[in-house]
């Protein structure tokens, strides 16, 4: 009797291990898995476009999810493709994790679906597509949307400073920011108040909040990596080197973490900060009665001519190969992004969509009377770029850092030897 | 009688099976990765010993190991040396030792992120209360964590704070075990209270303190969660710990082959002088 109890126990344990296993063969070819990001609001847009579908097509067939918690959601999304559970549809990818993806055969060529190239070419224009175009000559992903990183500034601050408007190149920063400092430092020496403020953090994708945006407006949107070389061995990357590292040496921005207190911006601690539009929601929610706040665009060199370039942060809409019906995904992201759905995304999330003609199409002017501060947001969203379409773009940005943090922050070498380095060493990764 | 002989298995299985799954099979599988380059997505490409030969003139992780063996030079000693102190004072006869005793152990059971981020505000260079506290008194500023040269030392302090609850009660337990009848028989010889100290209470309790530089050792090779929070390894990589640099290849850049070998040199490493240690504290016994 024992022994029996004992088999069967040990039966049913093995059984129910195997249960909990799932496999791919569950997934119905005619069922679209959906995994949107994992904010408030985005799940709120995720929720409304499923229903949407599913009352306009046969019910059930979309089912979606927030993208599972996790450190950052690169992370998860990795760890899914590792074990083969990834959904069917993503639509929160970070453009420059997408090339290594599809080097590795996990992303549907979307150009191969029926009605892509014609819809893409009447949704973007022709910089955002060969932005997206593979080496490879194929396209992995769709441009959705963006958060152009801007200047945010205290409207009182600089108005009580006597400037008129707020500094638009370096000549102008740098003036109001040792005027600010003037200001705000106490007879110790204590400088209380910064203009402005960037985390001094090495990690990589701090640069995409300081250097790169900067790189961008001063070179007018030139590429970082070209041919699978570094680009940025050039007067723009020293010129913004140079910039930044005059702001630190003259304690205009701090050097040390002012992140983990209160938010420096609101209460008053500094003048501006480089961000996206992410900052309206928070910043309305919890600015001080009479704070007032604006965005203008990325400081450039006093010689600046032509339009200014920023960093647009673009987080992509990708297919997975374990999709088992790539054309039914197609037509549902076609009706995810199509007018009257970006409409709503913009509503819903204050993010914009990347469409071309933004600012002139009708469809959209209701909501920009509404929303006023996303004005400058909508006219930078004609001058963003992304990142370039080649792989390792985390050690190229984490090579960049390095010789950023020995350069600007800490002034060790010279903004001409620093950038040389850095080309040097990404030069080497891309031979390696 | 066949059932009796197999009940033992069937009880031991789960716990065989855990360690097959998550220790034999990571070391395996790790070792193996050692002779590979993969970044998960991709299939693994072997590159023989490629690794091995990068690992050897790789200037970040010899600066790592240098870091971490700053770290352990300060850490360590204060540890030491602050704990035993406090074990010495909490073991006499003192108003409020019961309070004292959880007070110096609070910091041990509070999170490491919630310690590094409210000492990462006391370090503040322009805001922190370290430096109010130095500028009032005539002193100059001390760039805690943003100073190259300050910043290790920094959090070795720091450390030391949040673990010598830990040690005080390891040197606590050792002092209550040497026997009264010693201090008693000092007495009589009119032996002072540091030689009481130097001549009985430091050779007897000499195995917990081999015990607690052991641990030490172990515990400050594996920094990790202090500056990965409170400077990302910087500045100038003068805070890039082992840990932290094998941790950034893996998950960072998702050089698995190449995390791998540094994890495994790494592990080498701390066996190698923890087995010094024990033959220290064997030759000792």
């Amino acid at each position: 009797m024992r022994k029996q109890l004992l088999i069967f126990s040990f039966s049913a344990l093995i059984i129910l291990l195997l249960l909990s296993c799932g496999t791919k063969s569950e997934r119905k070819s005619n069922k679209i898995l959906y995994w949107s990001s994992n904010n408030t609001q985005e799940i709120d847009f995720a929720a409304y476009i499923v229903n949407e579908w599913n009352k306009q097509n046969n019910p059930g067939k979309i089912t979606f999810q927030p993208v599972p918690e996790g450190q950052s959601s690169e992370e998860i999304i990795l760890a899914a493709v590792v074990g083969k559970t990834t959904p069917d549809v993503y639509s929160n990818m970070w453009q420059g994790d997408v090339e290594d993806y599809a080097r590795a055969g996990v992303l549907v060529a979307l150009d191969t679906l029926k009605g892509f190239l014609n819809f893409i070419y009447s949704r973007c224009d022709s910089a955002s597509i060969s932005e997206v175009t593979s080496p490879d000559g194929h396209i992995y992903q769709i441009p959705w949307k963006i958060n152009p990183i801007m200047l945010m500034y205290n409207k009182h601050i600089v108005s009580g400073m006597g400037l008129k408007e707020p500094p638009a190149n370096y000549g102008q920063f740098n003036f109001a920011s040792e005027k600010f400092k003037e200001e705000n430092i106490d007879s110790h020496g204590y400088v209380k108040r910064w203009f402005g403020y960037s985390e001094v953090l090495v990690t990589w994708w701090q640069r995409f909040f300081d250097f790169y945006p900067l790189y961008l407006a001063a070179s007018n949107g030139a590429p970082l990596i070209k041919d699978y070389k570094a680009a940025f061995d050039n007067k723009y990357a020293v010129e913004v080197f140079s910039f930044l590292r005059n702001l630190y040496e003259h304690n205009y921005f701090a050097k040390e973490r002012l992140s983990a207190r209160q938010d420096v911006f609101l209460s008053d601690i500094i003048a501006s900060r480089f961000t996206g539009p992410w900052e309206i929601l928070h910043a309305d929610k919890f600015k001080p009665q009479g704070f007032d706040y604006g965005f203008t665009h990325m400081p450039v060199p006093d010689e600046h001519k032509g339009p200014v370039y920023t960093y647009g942060d673009p987080k992509n809409i990708v297919m997975f190969k374990t999709c088992s019906n790539p054309q039914l995904a197609w037509d549902f992201i076609r009706f995810m992004i199509d007018k009257k759905n970006d409409l709503k995304l913009l509503e819903l999330t204050n993010q914009l969509p990347r469409r071309k003609g933004l600012m002139s199409d009708p469809v959209f002017a209701e909501y920009f009377i509404k929303n006023p501060k996303m004005i400058e947001f909508a006219e930078q969203s004609e001058y963003v770029r992304g990142t370039d379409p080649y792989p390792n773009l985390t050690e190229v940005f984490d090579i960049i850092s390095q010789e950023y943090e020995e350069c600007v922050i800490y002034g060790k070498k010279s903004p001409e030897e620093a950038v040389h380095e850095a080309a040097r060493q990404v030069n080497l990764l891309y031979i390696k | 009688m066949k059932t009796k002989k197999l009940i033992p298995y069937f009880l031991v299985a789960p716990y065989i099976a855990h360690f097959l799954l998550f220790v034999a099979f990571p070391v395996v599988f790790s070792v193996i990765l050692t002779f590979h380059q993969w970044n998960i997505i991709s299939p693994m490409k072997y590159i023989g010993l490629a690794n091995y030969t990068r690992l050897f003139q790789d200037k970040f992780f010899s600066q790592s190991l240098a870091n971490t063996l700053i770290f352990l030079a300060i850490h360590i000693p204060l540890q030491i040396i602050i704990a035993l102190l406090l074990a010495e004072a909490l073991n006499q006869k003192i108003k409020f030792r019961g309070f004292f005793r959880a007070a110096f152990f609070l910091p041990v059971i509070v999170s490491g992120v919630v310690v590094t981020i409210l000492w990462q505000q006391l370090y503040g260079f322009d805001t922190g209360l370290f430096n109010k506290i130095l500028t009032a008194l005539g002193l100059g500023r001390i760039g805690w964590l943003v100073d190259p040269s300050w910043a290790m030392p920094s959090i070795a302090i720091m450390a030391t704070w949040k673990n010598v609850g830990l040690y005080i009660i390891l040197f606590l337990v050792g002092l209550q075990t040497v026997p009264a009848h010693y201090y008693e028989a000092a007495d009589l010889e009119g032996a002072t209270h540091w030689q009481k100290f130097f001549r009985i209470t430091l050779p007897m309790i000499n195995p917990t303190i081999f015990m607690v530089v052991v641990l030490s050792t172990i515990g400050g090779f594996s920094l990790f969660i202090e500056p990965y929070v409170m400077t990302g390894g910087g500045p100038l990589n003068s805070t890039l710990s082992a840990v932290l640099y094998i941790y950034k290849q893996g998950f960072f850049y998702y050089h698995m082959g190449y995390s791998a070998t540094l994890g495994l040199f790494f592990a080498l490493l701390i066996l190698s002088v923890v087995a010094i240690q024990k033959k220290f504290i064997e030759k000792d016994k």
